[in-house]
């Protein structure tokens, strides 16, 4: 997908055993709120927790952000029997690994959603493959669901205990980050994540890693990544959306190639030391639209904390 | 988590098993495997008198507690197995694995002379060696071809570079794609990567010990425990370059001992500054200036990888032991 | 099996008719005639009726000429090519099988309609999409008229939504994915001259076989090169050099001497010459030979039409 049909830059995943966590999460100023059930909870504290979850699920929007739940395929039916509600936008599914596994996830939310009052097919799929199986299976998982809207690694460094090397790069990330890409690609899915590099681990890193990490992970196609602080959220939101000097820049080469065309005899020119070709008058043209979407996305958030309603873009 | 390989293969010299010398001598440096090879180094015109050394190479090979592992010829593999499986080989080397019928064919020749010859039933293992195009492209069907592949890797090296028409020893890593998909095969088989980190070689050098010894180095800080080369002088680098130092022994014993206290609090993680830790204490955490960094996460993950660590630890040094012991034997007996 | 030599391989937009009267002066491979990019869409009738002539004109020095096709108008474009001289079309955005078996198709009719020897027309996927990438290795075994395939990496990076810039390079995994899949299943991988897109016309040579270097080096045959500039450099690049030349020749006789001598390994230049390093030795020797065939044919091409002109559009 080229460009998102949702702009979501930043996934801050929080703890549902954690109160305190989850009512200062809109705050935060996060696209999607991850109430998550999965990975920061503990064994113990699961039952509490999914009891808690339907309540949650609205006041995690009061600032605009989408909601979704993050299950653990392993305990899928008591998760999402906790999260399918009305006001949830999503399900991020941990070590997402068969296309079966997505199919069962899939029944279980239509089901849920039949029965609950949620129209059909509303609840989104986001499907971290952090396994090597899960990554190998890539394209049959990724279209095992037409919910199927986010495809990201996850935690793969920790599941797959990838480790620093030397140069500071995580190792065989640079191979499953772009892989990633290609395949979300190939699936008409959006590819989330950052390129994380030491002393950064499974999504936690300062936010000037943060925002260097998102710059760099969309230099090579993620459009919005997961965090698991606060402070992280913000850095992701800037880096993930074009900087004021790169919208300008690709104003001025969509506007060199409109005129160039519309003479009808285009030729090859250069803008900038550079040369204008159809295909980077395409990559401008995205930049463009995908900073009017960030726009967009952001007066919307401006105007629910302000208790403006205006209409979901 | 990175499994422990059931043998250890920190370091391993492949040598032409018709050059008696090299054969004869190699048993006292300490490598962890012995690579007896039928392929590359040995001449068309000596693969008869090749495969009619291995057997009785094994015990020479064996004396001083060395596996005995054999590389054999991909367009020979029948005659090869025939050859090379006698009792004390531990792993037959296949290069060029381009499909999994050729593993396939291998394990069942391999089932029948272990039955034939007396081996216990799946004793001897499989390193598969990706060296062309299509061996990549069929990766996941080579290592699942059969479970005797414990040892999957390549998508570098001599063969590869011929195969794709590209120079060797250049300054950037130019098999990203090819090792990414090997190592993703050989994971998502769930077996034991033959990977390591990428290293610019522009040189070429096989002997020298100082670059084995970064390499193994860098391999094991990445979780990597497979090595081998081609020179006696790297032996020891790699021995030393896999083994974890004291402060990494300490510090994975500070790691579970946090974590031990994490888990009582019912939170999954917590984070740590170093440099706030007391060093004088026992077990105490790598410094802040040290690979692992001044802030530590403490999780299950960590925890798991400490753990790793300790075993790691108690494993490298029963082999050492257990080769020591061997080569003193030898020494021993032959005073007599 | 005879080694296909197609280094360098000059695009020129269609509509450019001046670049193509020139083109094949300037010692490339190949010419391709790109009427998808920059045709104005009003101009493309008027461009077909003389592409046959464009074709045979950009082709009369010996370069092998291609018509990059409109996607959507594979027939139109390709039957309005087909002719004598015309080696192939390049059949952008391909990214599955189906695409290329359906050009293939339209190309069977054109070659019993026009005379051309059956299955002689080639196919060059021009990879442009992640879909692409993915399913390169069906797109391109789906005929034995793919040769080659090329991955066109700014438009590949706009279908990714990615603006290219050179800090970092986004498309390892898709490089490295083309030339293995292309390798395997025995058809040629050809890149692009400018692999970060941001090169203008003004690269000096030395960065230019510097770029054609590196991606020889990941195993690519050859570049398409979108200013005529290049070619002479990645000519260059994509050719062995003399001096290995020289090296392995000598080589071969090192070897050739001691297998005479009984022994399969000998000494030479530092180096211990085995049966391995006698195989690359004629790896390289058969490429530095098509090379120098390729070379001279396009020359007795050259010196059997018009004289070479002094002032080249490009130039201007």
């Amino acid at each position: 997908m080229t460009i998102p049909a949702k702009v979501r830059r930043s996934w801050l995943v929080t703890p549902v055993s954690q109160p305190e966590r989850v009512s200062a999460a809109p705050s935060a100023g996060a696209d999607v709120i991850v109430l998550d059930l999965a990975e920061f909870v503990a064994e113990s504290d699961k039952p509490a927790a999914r009891e808690s979850l339907r309540d949650c699920l609205f006041p995690a929007k009061s600032t605009g952000a989408e909601v979704f739940v993050q299950i653990d395929p392993e305990l899928m039916l008591a998760d999402l029997s906790a999260a399918v509600w009305p006001g949830l936008d999503g399900i991020v599914v941990t070590r997402a690994e068969t296309a079966e596994q997505i199919m069962a996830v899939d029944a279980i939310i239509s089901d849920l959603e039949s029965r609950r009052g949620l129209s059909p097919g509303s609840v989104a799929l986001a499907l971290n493959l952090e396994t090597a199986l899960g990554n190998h299976n890539g394209f049959e998982v990724s279209t095992a669901s037409s919910r199927t809207c986010c495809l990201s690694l996850g935690r793969a460094d920790l599941v797959m205990d990838l480790r620093p090397e030397p140069s500071g790069e995580i190792h065989l990330m640079q191979y499953l980050m772009q892989r990633l890409v290609t395949l979300a690609s190939a699936t008409g899915t959006v590819p989330l994540g950052a390129w994380w590099r030491f002393p950064d681990r499974g999504l936690h890193a300062t936010p000037e890693n943060t925002l260097e990490a998102a710059l760099r992970g969309r230099a090579i196609g993620f459009k919005g990544s997961f965090c698991v602080l606060d402070n992280q959220v913000r850095p992701l939101n800037e880096g993930f959306t074009p900087s004021e000097s790169e919208v300008a820049a690709a104003h001025g080469l969509c506007e060199a190639y409109a005129s160039a065309t519309a003479s009808g005899t285009f030729t090859v020119l250069c803008v900038d030391d550079r040369v204008l070709t159809p295909d980077i008058a395409r990559q401008a043209a995205n930049t463009v639209a995908f900073s009017e979407a960030c726009s967009t996305r952001d007066r919307f958030k401006i105007a629910a904390v302000d208790g403006v309603p205006i209409p979901v873009p | 988590m990175a499994s422990t390989p059931r043998r250890l293969k920190r370091s391993g010299l492949t040598m032409p098993i018709v050059t008696p010398r090299f054969i004869n001598n190699a048993w006292h440096r300490g490598c962890d495997f012995i690579n007896m090879d039928l392929e590359d180094s040995v001449p068309p015109n000596l693969k008869d008198v090749a495969r009619n050394l291995v057997r009785e190479s094994i015990p020479v090979v064996n004396k001083g507690g060395s596996d005995a592992v054999c590389r054999i010829n991909h367009d020979l593999m029948e005659a090869d197995l025939n050859a090379a499986i006698w009792p004390g080989i531990t792993q037959v080397n296949y290069p060029k694995a381009e499909y999994g019928h050729e593993i396939e064919r291998m394990d069942e020749i391999i089932t029948r002379l272990e039955a034939e010859r007396g081996i216990r039933p799946g004793t001897v293992e499989i390193g598969a060696n990706i060296e062309t195009a299509v061996g990549v492209a069929n990766a996941y069907e080579i290592v699942t071809a059969s479970a005797r592949v414990m040892d999957f890797g390549g998508a570098a090296g001599y063969d590869m570079s011929r195969d794709l028409g590209v120079e060797m020893f250049v300054s950037f890593d130019q098999f990203v794609y090819g090792k990414g998909e090997v190592e993703l095969a050989a994971r998502a088989a769930g077996r034991e990567p033959h990977a390591a980190p990428f290293t610019p070689n522009i040189t070429g050098s096989v002997s020298d010990p100082d670059r084995a010894f970064a390499e193994a180095d860098a391999a094991r800080k990445c979780g990597f425990r497979i090595g081998g080369g081609l020179h006696p002088a790297v032996v020891e680098p790699q021995i030393r370059g896999f083994a974890s130092s004291d402060d990494e022994i300490s510090d994975a014993q500070w790691v579970l001992q946090e974590y031990r206290k994490l888990a009582r609090t019912g939170t999954t993680w917590v984070q740590i500054d170093v440099s706030t830790v007391d060093r004088e204490g026992s077990p105490r955490p790598m410094g802040a200036d040290s690979y692992l960094g001044r802030h530590r996460v403490i999780d299950r993950y960590e925890a798991s990888r400490a753990e790793e660590l300790l075993q790691w630890r108690d494993l490298c040094r029963e082999r050492d032991e257990e080769k020591a012991e061997a080569v003193a034997r030898v020494r021993a007996s032959e005073a007599e | 099996m005879s080694i296909l030599v197609r280094r360098s391989n000059l695009i020129v937009p269609a509509v450019q008719e001046r670049m193509i009267r020139w083109s094949w002066q300037r010692d490339a491979d190949a010419v391709t005639i790109d009427l998808q990019d920059g045709t104005p869409a009003a101009e493309i009738s008027r461009i077909r009726k003389t592409l046959r002539q464009s074709v045979a004109l950009a082709g009369k020095a010996g370069a092998q000429v291609f018509v990059r096709v409109n996607a959507e108008y594979v027939y139109a474009d390709s039957a309005a090519a087909a002719g004598p001289g015309l080696a192939g079309i390049v059949l952008p955005g391909a990214e599955c099988a189906d695409h290329v078996a359906d050009a293939s198709a339209i190309l069977d009719d054109l070659e019993r309609t026009h005379g051309i020897a059956p299955n002689s027309l080639e196919i060059t996927p021009s990879i442009e999409t992640g879909a692409g990438v993915w399913h390169v290795r069906e797109t391109i075994t789906a005929t034995p008229r793919v040769k080659q395939v090329v991955i066109d990496e700014a438009a590949l990076a706009a279908s990714l939504g990615i603006t290219q810039s050179a800090d970092h390079d986004p498309l390892v995994y898709a490089r490295g994915r083309l030339c293995i899949e292309a390798t395997a299943a025995g058809v040629q991988p050809i890149a692009v001259a400018d692999p970060m897109g941001t090169q203008t016309g003004q690269v000096s040579r030395d960065e230019m076989i510097q770029i054609a270097t590196d991606s020889r080096n990941l195993g690519f045959k050859g570049m398409v090169c979108g200013h005529p500039s290049w070619i002479d450099a990645v000519n260059e690049a994509y050719t062995p050099a003399e001096s290995l030349v020289d090296y392995y020749t000598q080589v071969r006789e090192v070897f050739a001497q001691a297998l005479a001598a009984g022994t399969a390994a000998a000494p030479f230049a530092g180096r211990m010459i085995d049966v391995p390093v006698d195989e690359w030795a004629k790896d390289v020797l058969a490429m530095s030979a098509a090379c120098a065939a390729r070379d001279a044919e396009k020359q007795a091409a050259r010196q059997a039409t018009d004289v070479w002109l002094d002032a080249h559009p490009w130039d201007q």
